[in-house]
């Protein structure tokens, strides 16, 4: 058993290199929805689009996921990638996930860490870590609501 | 018995690590998958891809401006823009192995006017499922990578 626990412990360990943002709380989605939309607000973020993926996949038959996605967005984050380095546009508008499971809904950004290995240097590196320390404080917000 | 439940674990969890190494140690995958469209406006840019889009199986969801929602619709970019779509069967069983697949999700390819032509980006989504460490959504993304050279590929024509 010992020998098991070892080899989950390394498990997790190597799973753990992805690191995407991740907050809950217990909340509907609609709660959730106008939470974020007025913490999005309080960071100068502007909600983009909502993709109900959710109920485009149940009215099409298949299982309810209860997931939606949603793209969110800064003109000046838009403005800086189209000048310093236009790759980063990939990126943007920055995209957030809504899962409800049993009465909590958990929201989860992007993986930042391959975009960071990706430009390891000054200034997309520095912009990046800018992104993901705004859509931090806008979720540590939203938990807060 | 007592011992064999332990052991069939660790032989499961074994498999697992050594398969997650394997796409770990597998040969880096570019960031960004693209295509030229020489010659063409943006206008004709978008009416390919979504004409390639449709041919591969997927569904067009819909295309927006870089900076949509972000400035008045007046004052939009018209050189960059967003196309998105997706195969609902394909992201539903994406979203079964791994919910992280939203981060693939919709699929997008961003259209860049040039003075020659048009740029078709996507971002690859064998290289964001690279670090995930899950093999079986890793292969899904594989696929995918290749229906996105398909579309970029037609639509370039």
């Amino acid at each position: 058993m010992k020998r098991c626990a070892i080899a989950l412990a390394l498990a997790l360990s190597l799973s753990a290199r992805a690191e995407p943002l991740i907050v809950s709380k217990a909340v509907d989605m609609r709660q959730a929805m106008d939470d974020i939309t007025l913490a999005a607000a309080n960071h100068d973020l502007v909600l983009v689009k909502l993709q109900p993926i959710d109920t485009a996949l149940a009215k099409r038959g298949f299982e309810n996921p209860h997931i939606r996605i949603l793209f969110i967005g800064s003109e000046s984050a838009v403005r800086w990638a189209e000048a310093a380095e236009p790759r980063l546009l990939n990126l943007l508008p920055l995209r957030l996930t809504l899962m409800q499971r049993e009465g909590q809904m958990t929201v989860m950004s992007d993986d930042f860490s391959p975009w960071l290995k990706e430009f390891p240097d000054a200034p997309a590196h520095l912009m990046i870590e800018a992104w993901q320390a705004e859509l931090k404080a806008m979720l540590d917000d939203f938990v807060r609501q | 018995m007592k011992y064999r439940i332990p052991h069939f674990f660790l032989i499961l969890l074994t498999t697992w690590l050594v398969q997650v190494q394997l796409v770990q140690a597998a040969e880096p995958e570019p960031m960004v998958l693209t295509a030229t469209a020489k010659g063409r406006s943006m206008e004709q840019a978008v009416e390919a891809l979504s004409q390639a889009i449709v041919n591969h199986n997927y569904t067009f969801v819909r295309q927006q401006a870089m900076d949509s929602r972000l400035v008045p619709y007046e004052q939009e970019v018209r050189s960059v823009r967003l196309v998105y779509f997706c195969n609902f069967a394909k992201m539903n069983h994406a979203l079964k192995l791994d919910p992280r697949a939203t981060q693939m999700l919709p699929c997008r390819i961003t259209l860049v006017e040039t003075p020659s032509g048009v740029d078709l980006i996507a971002v690859n989504p064998a290289w964001v499922s690279q670090n995930m460490g899950n093999p079986a959504l890793h292969a899904e993304c594989e696929t995918l990578k290749l229906d996105y050279l398909a579309i970029l590929e037609e639509a370039s024509l």
